[in-house]
This record gives structure tokens, sequence and C-alpha cells, in this order.
């Protein structure tokens, strides 16, 4: 199976106050399709750096991320934006749903943002996946955590991405919650064949994933596959 | 002022943008109030002061409607007082490659024994004096030979005395060489009475009244000031109150602002009180917050308000010399008074509005740590509450409008337009949800039409301020602009009807409103006989007091009028039967201005002093003018000659005969009018001229209203690049969904058309109402003229989307700050 997303070397440094400050230290690794990949690790070990450079949402100032083989850091302002718009969807851990926008509306947003056709039907389909077609009409605060983050789901998969990242989706949930929503994502990756890219800290949720991830003060501990 | 320091002064810094454009609207508010001020202080600062300088101290004045006779000097002089009495006369003279230049005729002889300046004879040439200013400006200097053309005719003078009075330029004759030089013989124009040192002031007062017939007036020096004054206290209280509007636009932001603050420091404030500090202290801070906002935009204000006040000086100059009296401009001052009213009225300003929004803070309970999104949610709820209100406004502002002028000024129609202003704030939040909703299908088909509209709605209480704001600013410009296309096109109008003469015949010299300089004896006759003319009718015109007021007495043929004229008068009233009644009787018609100034009626009676006379006049009608707000009182010429004889004429209409070749009679009139120093125009040159200064008087108008939409504008940039700040996370969270940074821009644009679309229903129907206020309240309180309502639809609807494109203009910043953000750096804010 091809690999869709690769990291080569990947390191990250910050500059804190003029202070060097490395996140990411030389990070190999790929991800093939239909697969969900975990990176395990405690909070500060630079998880959610990885997941941003892997999403084209940052570069690594060292090493490249490629994804179907071409490098984020050489694509252009208006090609990054495609990639983001057709290739991948980001799941966070605090939902990050539009508050003004109801739910059928949240999981519309990317579908017209990218000018896609059908944008009302396809955002249905969606919501009827994650099961909340009952819900479309109303706005996030009126949802639980648990619905919110299966509407951040859907709104991630609506325009059928091939890399799905996601940055602690059980954080916030408890644990019947959190099930339903590892559920939906390890879906995703069989059913829709996305590239499951996944932060956690917890058991349950690495134990969805095909390929498990540690990693240690921004390295890589050990890979591990199931 | 610890505490100070860390929730107001350094969040004031950090949004140091938000903070710049809340201080610009204050600084614009605060200096067109200035600059009108300044400009309207030196406009109508007239020259007198230094004429009375050069004269010496005058105790008392001796005036009269129309001129005093000569002989009444000998008569003063004879009274046993320690006391002088000198005759002036006023006149203006034209100065080649200097213009008009006003001439005082003074009893130098006598004078010199006394005070002033001392003028002597040099040759045969009689001598001139002349202030300083005005020989340096012609480079003239002792004894240059000068010629003036007064009355038509050029005159040579020898000049004598330079005399310094500052900047004014003026020049002075003896009595006989100016009395000689306008044909005037034993006519004075005013008595300047000084009272000897150790002479009792009311015992001199006393015998010089009892001398004199009661038709003259003994009023102390000042009152043609005082005059000036009240007659111009109309024209600059209005100014003065379009001036305000700038100021009412940024009371809006400064609340705008204070809410944000309170909004944003809500967590903050409910630890403070937590830790111990009192509601008292963080009603304190927010108050101390907008006062710091009021004050340092005032400073920058007054001194912004310096510089403009120079720029428009000359545009009110204009108006005031057009419309009302002589006056030449004097250099602006910028007085100690005014500075601190400038920023006294900055910060009143800033503290009153900030007084809502600073209670807001100081209700916040100790353990409340409530969201934006809270308080917007209550705003939403209460915007049902919010339209009572603005319903109970409106009928308040019909109430108001209702009410009869208070002390002469228009009080009701200002506080109709300020509650008409609050209905509209108050209807704002209504009207915005009521445009989400009907344009949700439209909207939603586009991510950022669906999340403008959203944001603005979301935040309603803000976006609601704004939308006031912006609309009030829109509103005074359409009001406005309402007013004075239906003023202009009832004074095009009145124009056609009035105007019917075929020619126009007036001294060469520029005359000033309030001036009625001679044309030269016999003209009206020799033209009377030129081939073609029908009908000649010469008009005599005189300023006159009447009741602390000035006003126009003037006299016509009336028949002719009647025969030729269109005189329009009230309803309901015979034209032909009253003009029928004027000749040979003590009878008058009166120019609407007067009558409404003056509360009179047709059929009342009028006690006028004419010359030596107390005449009683009867009200036969009143006629619609568009030309004075002082007003007119029209005689036949028959009755004015028979209390001023020999009053000359001051200008003519020319009708000609039917079939008559204009250009033909033209020429013959030229031919004979020639080297008199007499103007003849044609009807379509008046027309013009008349409707070129109509528009100049409202040139100032515009300017001010630019200003307000300047306010306005920054208001909404203010305001969004709040809302920009506010919504960091969400705008981040778009580009992660897949927004490109154009997308970013365009929401934010889009929010700013939408500001803009609210803005200019809200404004466009209030400038409506507010029209209607200004034509049927203010103008007809304040000036007297019945303006018919002519809405200038293409004008309005060009400056609508004037103001709509600068809004989106406005938007341009704040957007380019919302597509700059790192997402990521945002997203993580939590």
């Amino acid at each position: 199976m091809p690999v869709r997303l690769e990291l080569r070397g990947v390191s990250k440094t910050y500059r804190n106050g003029g202070q060097p400050t490395e996140v990411l230290h030389d990070i190999s690794l790929s991800a093939v399709p239909g697969t969900v990949t975990a990176l395990l690790g405690r909070s500060g070990c630079g998880k959610t750096t990885l997941l941003h450079l892997a999403g084209a949402m940052d570069f690594p100032t060292a090493g490249d991320v490629l994804i179907d083989g071409r490098v984020t850091s050489t694509l252009s302002d208006a090609e990054l934006t495609t990639l983001r718009r057709t290739r991948v969807g980001f799941v966070f851990q605090f939902f990050q749903l539009l508050p003004t926008l109801t739910a059928l509306e949240n999981v519309e947003l990317p579908l017209l943002l990218a000018r896609a056709p059908n944008t009302t039907g396809k955002a249905r389909d969606r919501l009827r996946w994650v099961g909340l077609e009952e819900k479309a009409a109303s706005l996030p605060y009126q949802l639980s955590g648990g619905q919110m983050q299966r509407v951040a789901i859907a709104r991630a998969l609506v325009h059928s991405p091939d890399i799905l990242i996601a940055d602690e989706p059980t954080g916030n949930l408890d644990t019947a919650s959190g099930d339903q929503v590892l559920a939906l994502l390890r879906e995703a990756a069989t059913r829709f064949g996305a590239t499951v890219l996944l932060a956690t800290h917890s058991a349950e949720a690495a134990a969805i994933a095909g390929v498990r991830v540690s990693l240690r003060d921004g390295r890589v501990q050990s890979i591990e596959a199931s | 002022m610890k505490l100070l320091r860390s929730l107001i002064l350094r969040p004031l810094r950090r949004d140091l943008p938000r903070t710049i454009l809340t201080v610009l609207a204050v600084a614009l508010g605060v200096a067109v109030v200035v600059a009108i001020d300044l400009a309207g202080d030196a406009a109508t600062g007239s020259f007198r002061s230094s004429m009375e300088t050069l004269a010496g101290k005058t105790d008392l004045e001796i005036l009269a409607n129309g001129s005093i006779d000569e002989s009444w000097i000998g008569v003063l002089d004879a009274l046993p007082l320690n006391a002088t009495f000198s005759p002036v006369i006023e006149a203006q003279g034209l100065l080649p490659g200097a213009g008009n230049i006003p001439i005082y005729g003074l009893d130098l002889i006598h004078a010199a024994g006394h005070h002033g300046p001392q003028t002597q004879p040099a040759g045969e040439l009689p001598p001139v004096g002349m202030t300083k200013a005005l020989a340096n400006r012609l480079h003239m200097r002792a004894p240059d030979i000068l010629t003036v053309s007064i009355g038509g005719h050029d005159r040579q003078f020898q000049v004598g005395d330079i005399v310094d009075a500052g900047t004014a330029e003026f020049l002075v004759f003896d009595i006989a060489d100016a009395q000689q030089s306008l044909a005037r013989y034993g006519k004075l124009d005013r008595i300047d009475v000084t009272v000897g040192a150790g002479e009792d002031f009311a015992r001199v007062e006393k015998a010089v009244r009892a001398a004199l017939p009661p038709a003259y007036f003994v009023e102390k020096p000042g009152l043609r000031n005082e005059e000036n004054q009240r007659m111009l206290r109309a024209f600059r209280w209005n100014l003065r109150v379009l001036g305000y509007i700038s100021l009412v636009v940024g009371a809006f932001l400064i609340y705008n602002t204070i809410s944000v603050s309170v909004v944003r420091r809500r967590s903050e404030i409910g630890i403070l009180r937590a830790v111990g500090a009192s509601r008292g202290a963080v009603l304190a801070l927010f108050l101390v917050e907008a006062l710091l906002l009021g004050v340092v935009g005032s400073v920058l204000g007054v001194l912004l308000g310096r510089l403009l006040a120079a720029g428009v000086v000359g545009l009110i100059a204009e108006t005031v010399n057009a419309l009302y009296t002589s006056s030449r401009p004097t250099p602006v001052e910028l007085t100690a008074s005014e500075v601190w009213s400038g920023i006294l009225t900055g910060a009143a300003v800033a503290f009153v509005s900030a007084l809502k929004p600073a209670r807001e803070a100081m209700q916040v309970a100790p353990t409340e740590a409530m969201s934006r999104g809270a308080h917007e949610h209550r705003a939403r709820l209460r915007w049902r509450r919010s339209l009572a209100w603005s319903a109970l406004f409106a009928v308040a502002a019909a109430g108001a409008s209702q009410a009869p002028p208070w002390g002469g000024y228009p009080v009701g129609g200002y506080v109709a337009a300020l509650f008409a202003i609050a209905a509209t704030a108050m209807a704002s939040p209504a009207v915005v949800l009521a445009v989400d909703r009907a344009t949700r299908t439209v909207t939603r088909r586009r991510a950022e039409s669906l999340l403008a509209g959203r944001s603005l709605t979301s935040s309603l209480a803000r976006t609601s301020v704004v939308v006031a704001a912006l609309a009030t600013a829109i509103a005074m410009m359409a009001s406005v602009g309402i007013m004075v296309a239906s003023f202009r096109e009832t004074v095009a109008l009145w124009l056609d009807v009035q105007l019917r003469a075929d020619f126009y015949v007036r001294p060469a010299i520029r005359s000033g409103a309030g001036q009625y300089p001679p044309l030269p004896e016999g003209i009206a006759a020799s033209l009377a006989g030129v081939s073609g003319v029908a009908a000649v009718d010469d008009f005599r015109g005189i300023e006159f007091h009447y009741q602390g007021e000035r006003a126009t007495l003037g006299a016509g043929n009336l028949e002719i009028v009647r025969r030729y004229g269109r005189l329009r008068f009230l309803a309901g009233e015979d034209r032909d039967a009253i003009l029928r009644s004027l000749p040979d009787r003590d009878r008058a018609v009166v120019s609407e201005p007067f009558a409404i100034k003056h509360g009179v009626h047709a059929g009342d009676r009028l006690t006028v002093p004419i010359g030596d006379h107390t005449v009683t006049l009867t009200v036969a009608g009143i006629y619609y003018d568009y030309s004075s707000s002082q007003g007119y009182v029209i005689l036949d010429r028959s009755t004015m000659l028979k209390y001023l004889p020999g009053l000359a004429a001051t200008n003519a209409a020319i009708y000609l005969a039917p079939g008559a070749d204009a250009g033909q009679v033209l020429r013959e009139m030229q031919l004979r009018t020639a080297g008199k120093g007499v103007a003849i125009a044609h009807n379509s040159e008046l027309r013009r001229a008349s409707i070129e200064i109509f528009d100049r008087t409202f040139a100032i108008t515009w300017a001010l209203e630019a200003v307000a939409i300047l306010v306005a504008m920054l208001g909404a940039a203010n305001s969004l690049l709040a809302l920009v700040l506010d919504r960091r996370r969400e705008l981040g969270l778009l580009r992660f969904l897949g927004a490109s940074a154009g997308q970013v821009r365009g929401m934010i644009l889009t929010e700013a058309a939408f500001l803009g679309l609210l803005a200019s229903i809200l404004g466009v129907a209030l400038g409506l109402a507010l029209s209607l206020l200004l034509i049927f309240v203010v103008n007809k309180q304040s000036f007297g003229w019945t303006i018919q309502f002519h809405p200038p639809g293409g004008l309005l609807a060009g400056a609508v989307l004037l103001v709509w494109i600068v809004t989106v203009l406005a938007g341009l910043y704040p957007a380019r700050v919302a597509s700059r953000m790192n997402p990521i750096e945002v997203i993580q804010e939590e």
C-alpha cells in the first residue's frame, strides 16, 4: 500500500525570547491509508506540534513532511489551502465548533469554504453517519460534550479527507462518549480509507490504533504495530 | 493607582490601534466643536473695535433709521452739558486694486483738538487718513494721491495720516468731504457722544434724549455688536449644533470602547471584587478609563480645532457677509477659556457615555466571571425591550417637535432630534436581527457571508452601538442633504417667481448684507427713457432697528410691482388688493421671516421710527421671501419719501416692453450709465449669483458632515477590530478548516458591508425624520423660512453608497489583522 503521510528526520525548534527550544527531534515515521496511528506521550512531549506539521499547518525547521510524496514546505499558500480543503481534516480536544452556527452549519462549513456543490446534503449525510441528524438545527451550547465532538468529527470528514488528524479527541469526554468517538475514528479509517493520526493520553484511544508511536521530550521512543 | 495601571492602562497599551482609533474619534469630535466656535468668533469679529480705538472713547451713540439731520449737532452742542458730539458717516468706497473698503467720515478738524487722527490738508486735494494695514497693502504713504470711487464717481484725495489699527483696513475722510462725495449733504449716520470729565452720565443721557426726536435711538456703544450677535445667534447656534453631531457619534464610540473593555475584563472584575474591591472602585476604574480617553482626545482635538478654524473662518465670514452683516474676519484666537471648554466638553461626553457600561461593571458579582457570549445572549433577549423604548422615544420626539421656540431657539426641535437618535439607537438590535433573518437564505450560500452575519448577530450589543453610531452620521448627512436640497429647490422656484424684471441695476460697488450704497442720482429716470423699457421700479433700502433686531426697510414702486412682478403672499391673502392699498398710506407688507421673528400678522400695527418720525404702519400682508432671515418691511416709495425726503434709490428693476430687443436695450442702458459706477445684471445672472451664494453658504455644512462620517468610520474600524480580536480563536479555526487568508479577509469585509447596510437602512429612516425636523421645526423657528420638502433621491442614493463603500474600506485594517493571525497560536489559546 502506498505511503500517504511521511515524516523524514523532522525537527522543530521554537525561539522563546531568543532562546531556542527544540520541541521535536529527528522524527521519522509514515502512515498508509486505512490505518490509525496513535501518538502517545505526556503533555508537552510534542504530540500537538507533530500533528500540526502532519496537517501542513506548520513546517519543520529540519527534515521534510510529505503528503503523497509532496514536501509540504515547498507548497504555495494557495496549494496549502487546497490541501486543507481536500485532503486533511482536523478534530480538536475542545471540539472548536463555531458557537454561532448550528450543528449542520458547522459540518457544512468546510464545504462552503471550498465552494463545493450540494453542501447541505453532504453535511446532512455526515451528521447522519455520526448519529446526530436530529440535532442538525441545534446550536453547540445545546449539545453535550460527546455530541459536540461527534459533530466535530462529521465536520472533519465532510469533505472526505485522506488524512484525519485528531488531537486528544476524547480528552474532554466521559467514557461512553469517548468510546463513541473512538468508534467513529476507527470507522473513518476502515470505511472511508482515511489515514488517521491520533494524539492521545488514553489507553482506550491507543487501543484502536494499528500503530502506536511513543514520544518523549520530542523524540520517538518506540513504534509498535499491532 | 496600581489597579489603574494593570486593569486600565496596560490593556489600553496592549490594544494600541483601538485606543488610537477611539482617541482620534474624540479628537475629531472636539476639534469640530472648537473649530466652529473659534471660526465663528473670528468671522463675526467686526473691525469696529479698532475704529473705536481710533476715534476715542464713546459713551453714547445716536442712531436713526434712515439718517440724522446734521442740524441736530448744533442743537446738541447748545445744551449746557460737558459733552462732545461727533458726527459720523459710514460708507463703502471702491479702490482700484484693493476692492471695497469701508469709509468713515469724521469731523476731523473738530476732533483734532481732542483725540483721534490729525489730518493735515496738503495741496489742493482733500485729505484722507488710512490704516497702516491698508497703506502697506497699497504701498502708499503721505502725501501720495489716492483715487476712490464713491457714489459712482472717482474722486482723488491726498494721503495724510496713516494710523495703526491692527489688521483693520479703512479710510477716514473729513465729514464734509464724505458728505460731498456721497451727495449726502446735511445728513449723518451717527452721532458719537463723549461725556466730559466730572459730568454726570445720566444727566447727559436724559438731556440728549429730551432734545432729540423720539424716533432717534440713544444707545450705549455696542448696540450694533449686540444686534450683530443676536442676528447671528440662530446661524451660529445651528452651526454649533451641526458641530456637535461628530461629538454625538464620538459618544457612541466611547460607549462601545468602554463596553468592550468591561465585557473583556468581566472575570478580572469578578476576581477584584472577590479580593475586596468595592463597587465604587470598579465604577471609578472604568470612568477613569473613559476620562483618560476623553481628555487625551480633547487635548488633541483642541489643537486640531485651532488648525481647522483657520481653514473654515473664510467660509463662515463669506456667509456672514452675504447674508447678515458686513464684517471682516479677525485672526483666530485660541483663548484659555476655549481650551478648557473644549477639554471639558470632550471629557464630559466621554464620562457620560461611559456611565452605563461602567455601572454594568459595578454590578458584576464577586463570583461571576461571565463570558462575552452570556453578555451578548442577554442583549439578544433584551431586543424587545429596546424596541419598546425606541417606540417611546419616537413618541417623545414627535411631542417635542410640536413645542414652540424657547427664548428664540428651536429647543424643541433639537430635543426632538436627540429623541429621534435615541429611538434609532434603541431600534438598532431589532433591525440587526430582522435583517439577519431576512437575508439568511442568501447569506447562507457562502461561508464568508454566513459567518459575517452570525458574527454580527452574536455580538448584538456591540453591533447595535456601531450601527447606531454609523446610522446617526448617515442620518445627519441625509437630513442636512434633504434640507439643503429642499431649501435650494424652494429658493430656485421662488427666484423664478420673484425675479420677474429683465434687468437689475445696482451700484457697482460690492455691498454686503445690510449695506445699501446709493445709485447715482437720476439713473432711474435716465433708464426709464431707454427705448424698449416699459417700467423702472427704483428701490430704496435702509437698514433699520426694530425691537433690538435689525431688518431692512425698503420702498419700491408697488404699482409697478403689482403690474409686472409676482410677489407671492401667504395663502389666503389677495395680492392685488394688498399692493393697491399701499401707495400714499402708512401701510406695509412684511416678509415671512420678519413676521415670524416678531410675531407679526396681517392687520397688526408696527411702530417704526423712520428718520425724525415715529410711524405706525399697518401690515397689509405677509409675503414669501428667502433673501434675508432678518426680514423686510416694504412700503410704497411715496410713503418712504414722505418721511425720508431725498433718500436715494439703491437699486432698480427694469421691465422691458413686449417684443423689445433685450440686447439692444442693454447696450443703450450701458451707454447711459457708462462711468457712473453702475452694474447691470440680466435676470439669469442674478438668479445664478443667488444660487451661488446659497451653495457657498452651505459649503461648511458639508465639511462638518464629512467629519461626522469620518468619526463614524473610525468607529466602524474600531468595532470590527474588537470583533476580530475577540474571535481570534474562531478565525484561526477557519484556517484549519480550509479557509484561505483571502476568505478570512473577505469575511471581515463582508461584516463591514453588513454594518454599512444596516446603518444605511436605519440612517436613511432617521435622516428622513430629522430632515422633517430641520425643515419644519428648526429652520422655521430659527430663520422663519417656509421650505418645501424636495428630497434629492439621486444625491441621497449616491451619498449612502459612498458611506457604504467607506465603511467597507474601514474594514480593511481589521481584515488585514484577521488574515495575518497565526492559526496555531490562536487555536491554542484557551
